[in-house]
């Protein structure tokens, strides 16, 4: 039995907007429960407005649910200390690269998350050169972070939150704005985390290339979610799939079309497959 | 013959007259021609969007000129005013520049610029809202109150209702999920094909530029590193892939089934290409 992190229980989350004089609640998750176990790297998938990011800010307290319960390692953030101590636990990153880089130094903006918690100095110097050694940016402690590129920013991001020792990292569309190469980077980063330093990953993301490489997907649609497997399971559903706004990769769509083998997740499966059909081609 | 846009040895310097003086883009030789929808791709920093912001007058090369028409529009402050109306430029998340009262002011505030009258505005504003799928109930509620999807429909209504010559998109799909990808796409298509008119698209993304552009240039180092059809740039996966780009999923899948010895072509970028030559193929290996 895997040990769980992070735990939705029947979670409502509903926004609220004035609107003549009475306030408007617009629900955007409704009863959902899901587990997410420690060590695990989980894919969120949803179109836009499905509930995706709300979901991804219950997850270290930034929202708080309307109804049900969010368990992070057994702490429920109903108090602000406890949100803290959440916060410490599972860090965020962000879409956008440019708006969660604060300091004018790579290395002080990894620093100042264990700044905050008070953390001595030679522990946060070690923290902070661990940090930027785990995704490749060490080279680049001293450059400007506006410098850099995006790719290389997100990485920084992500070590600020390496830096706090977080066990639990959850991702927000970090690659929406990179270049392929850029992605690329971000992607071998949040794996290599995952699979060597047993860093929990929570993937939120609009590419069906980078979801097929986790160990499980949970699509999310009109705030519930809707599917909830391993990537073989949910990618063998392509029409199911599209009827949620969402996408295959291009490998798993053309064995589908093709009528040849459902659930193919890259390139290689696909060569592989095709190949061997075609063996009476050759 | 003159070219719609024509760039002569373009050059442009950030920190210029510093140490840290570096080209942006450098002795770029361009030629778009009326009615081409042409895809820019390149990494992060490769000199696209400084490339682009030529094309308007946004920037001012510092060597070297842009020609709109057969004009160089820094000719004078007339020519310079009127190939902003030509070219119309909508930038990467354009829904963050929304900043009128209402969906219909912010449709009008280019046409209005442009001192049209009531009449032609409001005619504008209806035909650009029904064009990009703004909903009519919409046009007089704040912006703000619209979602994410809405919003970037209204920013690039606010483009189209000044029906330039030629329409610029800035990473148009940036942060869209795939139905909103495939809805935009779509509607550039029927933009081009309803008006004519020329579209140059910078992308990332190598699948949507393979889907729409009829030609393809390549920006690396701030120079251009490769032009030509989508068929003679693809082909050179390896120099791509050299310059942080990557070709469509689809085309690796066709260079590995080569290099297993099948005999298909190399030039499929699109999924609808590769299985109609799968299909036939596959066939006949059934029939052997």
């Amino acid at each position: 039995m895997s040990e769980k992190i992070i735990e939705f229980e029947n979670v409502t989350f509903a926004y609220e907007t004035e609107e003549e004089d009475a306030p408007v609640q617009f629900p955007a998750l409704t009863d959902v429960s899901l587990t997410i176990n420690k060590g695990e790297f989980v894919a969120v998938l949803g179109h836009n407005g499905s509930g995706k990011s709300t979901l991804a800010k219950l997850c270290n307290a930034i929202l708080e649910p309307t109804k049900g319960k969010v368990t992070v390692k057994g702490i429920v953030p109903d108090t602000e200390e406890k949100a803290d101590e959440v916060r410490r636990i599972v860090g965020m990153v962000f879409q956008n690269p440019d708006n969660q880089i604060v300091a004018t130094i790579v290395e002080d903006d990894v620093a100042f998350g264990p700044e905050n918690l008070g953390i001595e100095p030679a522990q946060i110097r070690k923290r902070v050169d661990d940090a930027l050694k785990s995704v490749n940016m060490y080279e680049f402690r001293h450059r400007e972070p506006h410098k850099l590129s995006g790719g290389q920013k997100q990485r920084v991001a992500i070590a600020g939150v390496i830096a706090m020792q977080t066990e639990c990292i959850v991702l927000d569309e970090p690659t929406a704005m990179l270049d392929p190469k850029g992605r690329e980077e971000v992607m071998q980063t949040v794996k290599r985390l995952n699979k060597e330093m047993g860093i929990t990953v929570v993937l939120v993301t609009h590419f069906m290339d980078e979801a097929v490489q986790a160990d499980r997907v949970v699509v999310v649609d009109g705030g519930r979610i809707v599917m909830n497997g391993k990537p073989r399971e949910i990618f063998s559903n392509v029409e199911k799939l599209r009827s949620f706004g969402l996408d295959v990769p291009q490998s798993t769509e053309l064995c589908h079309v093709l009528g040849i083998k459902e659930g193919v997740l890259d390139v290689d499966e696909c060569v592989d497959e095709i190949a061997r059909l075609a063996g009476g081609a050759l | 013959m003159s070219y719609t846009i024509e760039t002569i040895g373009l050059t442009h310097y950030y920190s210029k007259g510093t140490v840290q003086q570096v080209a942006a883009i450098n002795d770029v030789n361009l030629k778009i021609e009326k009615g081409e929808l042409v895809g820019i791709i390149g990494h992060t920093g490769s000199g696209k969007s400084t490339l682009i912001s030529h094309f308007n007058g946004l920037l001012k090369p510092d060597s070297g000129k842009v020609l709109v028409d057969g004009v160089d529009i820094w000719k004078d402050k007339e020519t310079l005013k009127k190939s902003r109306f030509k070219v119309g430029l909508c930038f990467q998340y354009p829904e963050y520049q929304l900043f009128e009262e209402t969906v219909y002011k912010d449709i009008a505030f280019g046409p209005k610029n442009m001192k049209l009258s009531e009449a032609e505005i409001k005619e504008r504003v209806m035909r650009a809202a029904a064009f990009t799928g703004v909903k009519a109930e919409h046009l007089g509620k704040s912006p703000f109150d619209l979602s994410g999807g809405e919003k970037r429909r209204v920013a690039i209504a606010g483009v189209m209702s000044m029906e330039p010559e030629v329409l610029i998109f800035d990473e148009p799909a940036a942060g869209l999920d795939p139905r909103g990808r495939n809805a935009l796409i779509n509607l550039i298509k029927d933009y081009r094909k309803q008006t004519g008119s020329t579209v140059i698209i910078v992308s990332h993304s190598m699948e949507d530029i393979a889907e729409m552009a009829d030609r393809v240039i390549v920006m690396n180092n701030s120079s251009v590193a490769m032009q030509g059809s989508v068929d003679e740039v693809y082909s050179r996966g390896d120099e791509l892939r050299a310059m942080g780009l990557n070709v469509p999923e689809i085309t690796e899948i066709f260079a590995k089934l080569r290099a297993k010895g099948l005999d298909v072509p190399q030039n499929v970028y699109t999924v609808e290409q590769g299985a109609a030559i799968l299909r036939k193929l596959l066939e006949r290996g059934s029939a052997k």
